[in-house]
């Protein structure tokens, strides 16, 4: 799996993103959710990503709306043209929504190659931490 | 005759070619530089209590109350930090300088904020002036540092240094090395605003260089323009 991932540029890129932009205060950024499905909708776009998955999950099947970092900071962190597609199964890792609904805020993404891009959420940076202290 | 006018004239050129030489280029894109063995961001944020005065104070906390439920932001319907914000830290987003010596343009990235900072008998006179968030810029070489004075602002409440439209905002630029070989720019900030401040506010912001940047297109308003559209056509509009 190639693996494309800023872990220096997104701490600046992140908070920065999160001050500067959409009022991010309805995602909570210190959990981490992976949601895998089928792209109906994706447009690279500022301030932020706009992306629709088709999903399959123990609720059921359904659309699902996500939002994510700018185009901009996603370059950076390894997004290129047409990585993700229409009809392309993806995982995107998210922050999920403080009160649980279905959506969040999309900070990394595996592409129907394998290729991830994006940037380590808070929480996915605590875990590598806490895995490297072997407390987890 | 003609023999001294082509002197001089090599002599005038040769003189301001040196004064320009003598004078360190910005030109190029430059990303938020963290210190070595400091916390990513560049030091944004935070800081110790700003000198604000009592009336400063209370146009700031009506603003935070209106803003805090939603937690919205300027940036978020698309308008750019304005100055110093944009100075400091533009977002988090890198910034390109393109220098010339009458005039100096600086373009943040984040939602295209360009700032032009006239020299010599570029300097627009002060009643030709119009104000905004951005301010209007004047420069002055002072050795290797470039000295930028801003006026012509309009108060803001909604950015981390707030100020009046009285506010006179002082940048000094130089280069240096940082201990990788690293080009450094750093810019000293002191804003004097007898509105809202007690005392000059004063803060420093460094740039990294990066080799061969570039920066990338910012079309913020295209989302609002694409979700119009999406609501124009669930309403049916454009169907005979």
């Amino acid at each position: 799996m190639k693996q494309i991932v800023l872990v220096a540029a997104v701490l600046v890129t992140f908070g920065a993103s999160l001050a500067a932009h959409h009022s991010a205060i309805q995602f909570d950024f210190t959990n981490s959710k992976a949601v895998t499905g089928v792209v109906k909708k994706f447009i690279a776009i500022n301030p932020h990503m706009q992306l629709v998955l088709h999903v399959k999950d123990a609720k059921g099947e359904r659309d699902i709306e996500f939002e994510g970092h700018s185009t901009n900071n996603m370059y950076r962190a390894g997004y290129r043209d047409n990585m993700i597609k229409v009809g392309d199964t993806i995982t995107v890792y998210i922050a999920p929504l403080k009160d649980g609904s279905d959506g969040g805020y999309v900070t990394a993404a595996t592409t129907a190659n394998g290729t991830r891009f994006g940037m380590r959420s808070r929480a996915e940076l605590e875990q590598e931490r806490l895995k490297a202290e072997g407390k987890k | 005759m003609k023999t001294s006018i082509i002197v001089l004239a090599t002599c005038l050129s040769f003189t301001s070619s040196v004064a320009v030489a003598q004078q360190p280029d910005f030109t190029g894109v430059w990303t938020t530089y963290n210190e070595p063995g400091a916390a990513p961001g560049g030091g944004r944020g935070g800081g110790p209590p700003l000198p604000m005065t009592d009336s400063a104070k209370q146009k700031v906390a009506k603003y935070q109350a209106l803003v805090q439920p939603t937690g919205d932001t300027p940036g978020g319907y698309c308008l750019g930090t304005g100055m110093p914000g944009s100075m400091l830290g533009s977002g988090g987003y890198p910034m390109e300088i393109v220098q010339r010596p009458e005039q100096i343009m600086i373009v943040y990235e984040a939602h295209n904020e360009v700032r032009r900072v006239y020299l010599g008998n570029r300097i627009v006179p002060d009643a030709d002036r119009l104000p905004g968030r951005n301010g209007h810029s004047s420069g002055r070489w002072d050795g290797n540092t470039l000295v930028v004075e801003t006026t012509h602002l309009v108060e803001q409440v909604d950015q981390r240094y707030a100020h009046s439209d009285k506010a006179k905002i002082v940048e000094r630029y130089h280069q240096e090395k940082g201990p990788k070989g690293e080009t450094v720019l750093v810019a000293e900030m002191t804003m004097t605003d007898p509105v809202f401040y007690t005392a000059p506010v004063t803060t420093v912001k460094k740039w990294e260089k990066v080799p061969n940047g570039h920066l990338l297109p910012y079309e913020c308003a295209e989302e609002n323009w694409i979700k119009h559209l999406e609501q124009l056509e669930a309403k049916g509009a454009g169907k005979k």
